[in-house]
C-alpha cells in the first residue's frame, strides 16, 4: 500500500492549488469555529471566575430608602442566604479642566474591607483607610481615561453639594463587566464611572444614617430556580420603603449584555462554520468525484491487479482526509490566532480582571474532527462511486455523456433554436452536470448569504442609532434635578445662554400590572406635542401624547400582553402607591430598553400632583465655547443632579460602532470571497478537465481563448448570479435568526435593509466570479490544445 | 522448457454473456466451451466484436457470464464472491493490457511494487525489470517511456505478484512491428522458462503462429480450435 500513498501525495501536489483552495474553505469555517468557541469559553470562563471572586449576587433591590433594622425581615424569606445593604446616588463630577458633563455611580463599601457581596477587585492603590472620611475608590477605565490615580482627588456633586474627595485606588467590580452610562449601549468611560466611597461617608452625605437605598442579596444554589417568587415576596416586605425595582441577576444591565454576548456568540459558533464546511464539503464532492472518474482506468487496473474495493475507496477517501486534516490545521492556528484578537476586542468592552486567550484543547479537537469529517463526506461519494464499477467496466474509457435534449430545450420550444450555439452549450453543460451546478449555487447562496447578514447587521447597527438617537430622542442635553420641580423650573433653564430650546419631563418609576404579568419601568412623562422626544409607530407614524393613557414600547407590551385599548394598573413606586387604571393607547416602536410615555399633566395627576417635572431636555447651540459655558453652569445650580450630553454618547456610540464596523465587513468580504471564489475556480478547473478534448476542438476549428473563455464565464456568472440573488432571501433569513437570538429587553436588533446591501452583493458575485474567472482563462491561455486532442477514447 | 503437461487449470463449460444495450440485448459470448492446460501458450484470435476480450475478462475475474461455469483449478469462479474473486486476482493471473494501464504518477519500479505490496508470493521487483530488460529504466514515470517499454513494465507488473495465469489483451496492439516482436519473445520466455500459463487474445493471426495452441472465434463462437505442432519464433513473425 505504500505506493499507492506516493501515488496519492503525488497527485495531492499536482491538485494542490484546487485543494488549497478548498482547505482554505475548510480552514475559514474551523477558523471560525475555534475562534467563536474559544471565545466563548475565554468569556464564559472568566465570568464565573470574576463572579465567584466578587461574590456576585442574584438578585438587587432598589428602593426609596429603608432602616438597615427592617432588612432583617429578609432572612426569613427561604433560600435567602446572605444580603447586603448599600447606599447608591448618581452623581455628577466636576472636572476642573474637562468641560463636558461627566456623571456617575456612587456606591457605598464597608469603611473596612470584607468579602461583601459584590465586591470590587483592588487594581491600583488600596482600600479605605482611617485617616479620612472622604476617600474613594475608582473605576479603572474612568481612573485612566482622565489620569487619575491614588493620591489625586476629585470633585463629585453629592447631595448637591461639591466635595472633595481623595482617591485611594482604583477597582472594577463583576456588577460592571459591562459599564454604560444611563441611555446608553456602548461604554463610555470618559463620560461615566463608578465611584465607591465609605458607608459611614455615604450615610453622612445622603443623610442615610442606619439606612440604605439598595440591598443585594445571594440565594441558596437550589433556590435560584424560584428567584421570582422570592423577589415578589421581598418586595411584599420591603413595600412600605418604596420598591423601585427588584432586579434578579438575568435582568441585571450588566450581567445581561455580557451574557448576551456569549449566548449569541456560542449559537453563531454553530451557525457560521456550519456553512462554511457544509459549502467545502459539496466543493470537495465535485472535485473528488471527478479524481475518481478521471483515474476509471487505473481503479479498473488496480481491481484487475487484485486490490479489494476497501483498498480503492481508502485510497481516494484519503484526498479529501488529508484536505481536511489541512483544513483544519489551518483553522485551528488562525481560530486560536482570532480567538486572541477577538479575546483583546472584548477586554475593552468588558471588565475582567483576568480576560486571557486560552488554549482549549477539545474545540481545537472538535474543529479538526468536524473538518475531518467533512471533507470525508465530501469525498465519499466520488469514491464510492468507483467501487461500482465492475472491473471490466471500470477499464473501459467512460462512455461519452448522455447526450439529448435538456429540458430548458423543451420548455423554451422554438425560443431555444434563437440562442447561438455557445448559449446552447452554456445551458446544456449547466443543466447536465446538476450536482456541480447545484454546488456553484449553493456556495454563491452562502457566500452572498453571508455578506448580506453582514450588511443588513451594519444597517440595523445605524439605523438603531438614527432611530433611537436622531429620530426618537433629539435633545442635545438631558438635566435631572436632583427632586421634582415646578414647571416654572423649565423658563429658568430656557433663560440660560446657549439652550435654544426646552422641554419638561417627568420620570416616574412604577409597576405596570396586567395580570399575572408585571414590570417595573418608568414612565416618562412629556408634553403633548413634544418635539424633543417623539415616539413612533411601526409604520413609521409619529405618536401624538395623548391627554389620558399610556403608550408602550413593543418589548414592553409583549412582555406585559397588551394590545392598544387594553387597561392595566400602574402602582407609582413613590407618593401615594395608590394604583391608578390607564388605559394603553398606542405601541410605541423602540429598540433600547422597555419605555412608556404619557403626557405629563396627566402623569403628574397620576402621582397625585400638579404638573410637576423632574428633569428637562434641551437643545443647544453648537459653538463649543458656549456649549462649555453652559456646562459649567448647569454644573453650579444646585437643584440639578445630573447633566448628560448625548452628542457627546451619540458621537462615542457611532465611533465605537463604525471602528468595529470597518474590521467586521473586512474580514466578511474575505470570507465570503474564499466561498465564491473557491466554489467557481473548482468547478471551472473541473469543467475544463472534463472538456479538455472539446477545448481542444474549439480552437482547432479557430476558436479564439477569449472566445472559448466566454463560455466558461457565462457558466459561472448564471451559477453565480442564481445563486447570489437566492442569497438575498438567505441572508435576510440569517438576519433574523442572529436578531432573535441577540433580542432582549435592553436591545433589540431591527431588521432592516437598504438597496445598497443588495447591490453591493450583487456587485461582489459578480467581482468573485470575474476574479475568478482570470484564473480559468489564464489555464485556458497555457493548455496545449493539441495534447488536448490527443487524449484517447 | 515448455510444460504442456495435460493437466487442466482452466475450464470454461458452455459460457454466455449477454450485455443489455439500452433496449437491446447484445449477445457477445453464445455458449463457448474450451479447457487450458498448465504451461500453455494459447492465443485467442478473432475479429473486432467477435467476444476475445469478454474471454479475457471472464477468465480474468473481471466480469461474470450470463450463463455457463468457468472453473480454475478446484474453484467455481462462477459462484465466487467479489472478495474471493479479488483475492483470485491477486494470487493466480497477472493482466497485460493493450494500453498498458500504468499509473502515470507511479516510476516504472512503483508500478511493479503496486502488485508485489499485495502479494503473497512476489517475486523480486529488481529480478522482473531485468526480465523485461528495463533495469535502467526503472526509475522513470510512464511518460518518459516508449509504448515497448511501458508495455514491458506492464509485463514486469503481472508477472511480479508471482501468477500462474498470465492474460494478455492485444498485448502489440498499440505497438510498431518490431517493438511488438519483442513484446513477444518476452511473453514467450516467461511461458518457457518460468511455466507461467500465457493467454494471449489478438486480432492479429500471424501472432498466433507463436502459441502452441490457436483457437478462432467468430461472432461469440468458437469457429476453429488449432493445435500448432511447430510454434515459431517472434523473430519470425511477420504481419
Amino acid at each position: 500500500m505504500k505506493t499507492l500513498h506516493r501515488k496519492l501525495i503525488r497527485e495531492l501536489y499536482d491538485a494542490k492549488g484546487l485543494l488549497l483552495l478548498i482547505a482554505s474553505i475548510i480552514a475559514v469555517g474551523v477558523t471560525c469555529f475555534v475562534a467563536m468557541q474559544s471565545a466563548y469559553h475565554n468569556l464564559d470562563e472568566a465570568k464565573c471566575r470574576y463572579y465567584r471572586q466578587c461574590r456576585m449576587a442574584d438578585f438587587w433591590i432598589d428602593l426609596k430608602k429603608v432602616p438597615l433594622t427592617e432588612l432583617e425581615s429578609l432572612y426569613s424569606i427561604p433560600g435567602i442566604t446572605e444580603i447586603r445593604a448599600r447606599i447608591r446616588f448618581m452623581a455628577n463630577v466636576d472636572l476642573e479642566d474637562f468641560a463636558e458633563p461627566v456623571s456617575g455611580m456612587v456606591l457605598s463599601l464597608p469603611d473596612r474591607r470584607q468579602p461583601v457581596i459584590n465586591n470590587i477587585v483592588l487594581r491600583s492603590g488600596d482600600y479605605f483607610t482611617d485617616h479620612r472620611q472622604n476617600e474613594v475608590i475608582v473605576s479603572e477605565k474612568f481612573a485612566q481615561a482622565h489620569d487619575f490615580g491614588p493620591g489625586k482627588t476629585i470633585h463629585l456633586v453629592l447631595n448637591n453639594r461639591r466635595q472633595e474627595l481623595f482617591i485611594v485606588g482604583t477597582a472594577i467590580s463583576s456588577e460592571f463587566t459591562y459599564l454604560v452610562g444611563p441611555g446608553s449601549f456602548v461604554p463610555d468611560p470618559i463620560h461615566f464611572g463608578v465611584f465607591y466611597v465609605k458607608h459611614s461617608y455615604a450615610e453622612d452625605i445622603f443623610d442615610f444614617a442606619g439606612a440604605a437605598n439598595e440591598v443585594a442579596g445571594i440565594l441558596a444554589p437550589e433556590a435560584r430556580e424560584g428567584i421570582d417568587e422570592i423577589l415578589r415576596r421581598a418586595e411584599r416586605v420591603l413595600d412600605p420603603y418604596g420598591v423601585f425595582a427588584t432586579t434578579p441577576l438575568e435582568l441585571q444591565q450588566s450581567d445581561q449584555f455580557l451574557s448576551n454576548e456569549i449566548k449569541g456568540l456560542g449559537d453563531i459558533a454553530t451557525v457560521l462554520p456550519t456553512i462554511f464546511l457544509a459549502v467545502a464539503a459539496l466543493v470537495l464532492n465535485v472535485l473528488i468525484t471527478r479524481m475518481a472518474r478521471r483515474q476509471r482506468v487505473v481503479v479498473g487496473t488496480l481491481k484487475a491487479l487484485g486490490y479489494y474495493d476497501r483498498h480503492i475507496f481508502w485510497h481516494f477517501l484519503m484526498y479529501g482526509l488529508c484536505v481536511g486534516v489541512l483544513g483544519g490545521l489551518l483553522g485551528s492556528v488562525l481560530g486560536y490566532l482570532a480567538a486572541t484578537g477577538m479575546t483583546s476586542v472584548y477586554q475593552w468592552f468588558f471588565e475582567f480582571p483576568d480576560l486571557r486567550s486560552e488554549f482549549f484543547w477539545y474545540t481545537h479537537a472538535i474543529g479538526m474532527s468536524v473538518s475531518i469529517a467533512c471533507a470525508l463526506v465530501g469525498g465519499f461519494r466520488g469514491s464510492r462511486a468507483m467501487l461500482k464499477l465492475q472491473p471490466a467496466e471500470a477499464m473501459r474509457p467512460e462512455p461519452p455523456k448522455r447526450g439529448g435534449r435538456v429540458w430548458l430545450e423543451r420548455l423554451l420550444g422554438p425560443m431555444w433554436q434563437r440562442l447561438g450555439a455557445s448559449w446552447r452549450m452554456v445551458f446544456r453543460s449547466l443543466l447536465r452536470h446538476r450536482t456541480r451546478t447545484a454546488t456553484g449555487i449553493f456556495a454563491a447562496m452562502m457566500g452572498a448569504g453571508l455578506l448580506v447578514s453582514g450588511f443588513m447587521m451594519t444597517e440595523a447597527q445605524e439605523f438603531l442609532v438614527s432611530f433611537q438617537f436622531y429620530r426618537t430622542a433629539r435633545s442635545d442635553l438631558e438635566v435631572t434635578f436632583a427632586s421634582e420641580q415646578g414647571i416654572d423650573a423649565l423658563a429658568e433653564i430656557k433663560q440660560l445662554d446657549g439652550v435654544d430650546y426646552a422641554e419638561p419631563l417627568l420620570s416616574v418609576a412604577c409597576d405596570l400590572v396586567h395580570r399575572p404579568y408585571l414590570r417595573k419601568v418608568g414612565i416618562t412623562g412629556l408634553v403633548t406635542d413634544a418635539r424633543l422626544t417623539v415616539p413612533y409607530d411601526s409604520d413609521g407614524r409619529q405618536i401624538r401624547i395623548p391627554e389620558s393613557g399610556v403608550v408602550l414600547t413593543k418589548r414592553l407590551a409583549e412582555l406585559l400582553h397588551v394590545r392598544p385599548g387594553d387597561r392595566l394598573t400602574m402602582i407609582p413606586v413613590k407618593g401615594e402607591r395608590r394604583p391608578v387604571e390607564i388605559l394603553v393607547t398606542q405601541i410605541a416602536d423602540s429598540y433600547m430598553g422597555l419605555s412608556a410615555y404619557a403626557q405629563i399633566d396627566y402623569l403628574s395627576g397620576v402621582i397625585g400632583e400638579s404638573m410637576v417635572m423632574s428633569g428637562a431636555q434641551l437643545t443647544t447651540v453648537r459653538d463649543p465655547t458656549q456649549l462649555n459655558a453652559l456646562y459649567r453652569e448647569l454644573r453650579q445650580k444646585p437643584n440639578i443632579q445630573g447633566v448628560q450630553s448625548r452628542r457627546v454618547m451619540i458621537d462615542q456610540v457611532t465611533e465605537t460602532l463604525l471602528q468595529n464596523q470597518f474590521v467586521f465587513i473586512g474580514i466578511l468580504v474575505l470570507f465570503s470571497g474564499i466561498i465564491f471564489f473557491g466554489s467557481i475556480v473548482n468547478a471551472s478547473m473541473v469543467n475544463l478537465a472534463e472538456r479538455q478534448r472539446e477545448v481542444g476542438t474549439f480552437r482547432a476549428l479557430g476558436y479564439s481563448e477569449w472566445q472559448i473563455g466566454s463560455m466558461f464565464l457565462r457558466e459561472n456568472l448564471l451559477t453565480n448570479l442564481t445563486g447570489a440573488l437566492l442569497g438575498l432571501p438567505a441572508g435576510w433569513c440569517l438576519t433574523w435568526l442572529t436578531a432573535a437570538s441577540y433580542n432582549n429587553d435592553l436591545i433589540r436588533l431591527p431588521v432592516v435593509s437598504a438597496p445598497w446591501v443588495w447591490w453591493t452583493t450583487l456587485m461582489l458575485a459578480v467581482v468573485f466570479a470575474l476574479a475568478a474567472h482570470a484564473v480559468v482563462q489564464w489555464t485556458l491561455s497555457r493548455m496545449d490544445f493539441l495534447d488536448a486532442l490527443k487524449v484517447k477514447e | 522448457m515448455p510444460d504442456n503437461s495435460d493437466e487442466i487449470i482452466l475450464e470454461l463449460t458452455d459460457i454466455r454473456r449477454t450485455f443489455r444495450m439500452g433496449e437491446v440485448s447484445v449477445h457477445v459470448l453464445k455458449g463457448v466451451s474450451l479447457q487450458v492446460r498448465r504451461g500453455e501458450f494459447l492465443a485467442i484470435v478473432g475479429p473486432s466484436g467477435s467476444g476475445k476480450t469478454t474471454i479475457l475478462n471472464l477468465i480474468g475475474g473481471l466480469d461474470s457470464p450470463t450463463s455457463g461455469t468457468i472453473r480454475y483449478r478446484d474453484q467455481d469462479l462462477t459462484r465466487a464472491t467479489s472478495n474471493q474473486l479479488t483475492r483470485y486476482r491477486r494470487d493466480a493471473v497477472g493482466f497485460v493490457f493493450q494500453f498498458y494501464n500504468l499509473v502515470p504518477n507511479l516510476t516504472a519500479r512503483e508500478n511493479i511494487l503496486v502488485t508485489t505490496e499485495i502479494s503473497q508470493d512476489p517475486r523480486d521487483v529488481d529480478e522482473v525489470l531485468e526480465l523485461v530488460d528495463l533495469t535502467d529504466r526503472a526509475d522513470h514515470f510512464p511518460a518518459q517511456l516508449s509504448g515497448g517499454e511501458q508495455q514491458r513494465i506492464s509485463i514486469a507488473r503481472a508477472v511480479a505478484g508471482n501468477p500462474e495465469l498470465l492474460l494478455c489483451d492485444e498485448p502489440t496492439g498499440a505497438l510498431d512491428f518490431e517493438t511488438g516482436k519483442k513484446v513477444l519473445r518476452v511473453l514467450l520466455d516467461l511461458n518457457r522458462q518460468l511455466g507461467k500459463t500465457v493467454i494471449v487474445i489478438t486480432h492479429n493471426s500471424a501472432l498466433a503462429q507463436v502459441a502452441d495452441r490457436v483457437i478462432h472465434l467468430r461472432s461469440g463462437e468458437i469457429s476453429s480450435v488449432d493445435q500448432n505442432e511447430s510454434p515459431i519464433a517472434p523473430e519470425e513473425v511477420v504481419w
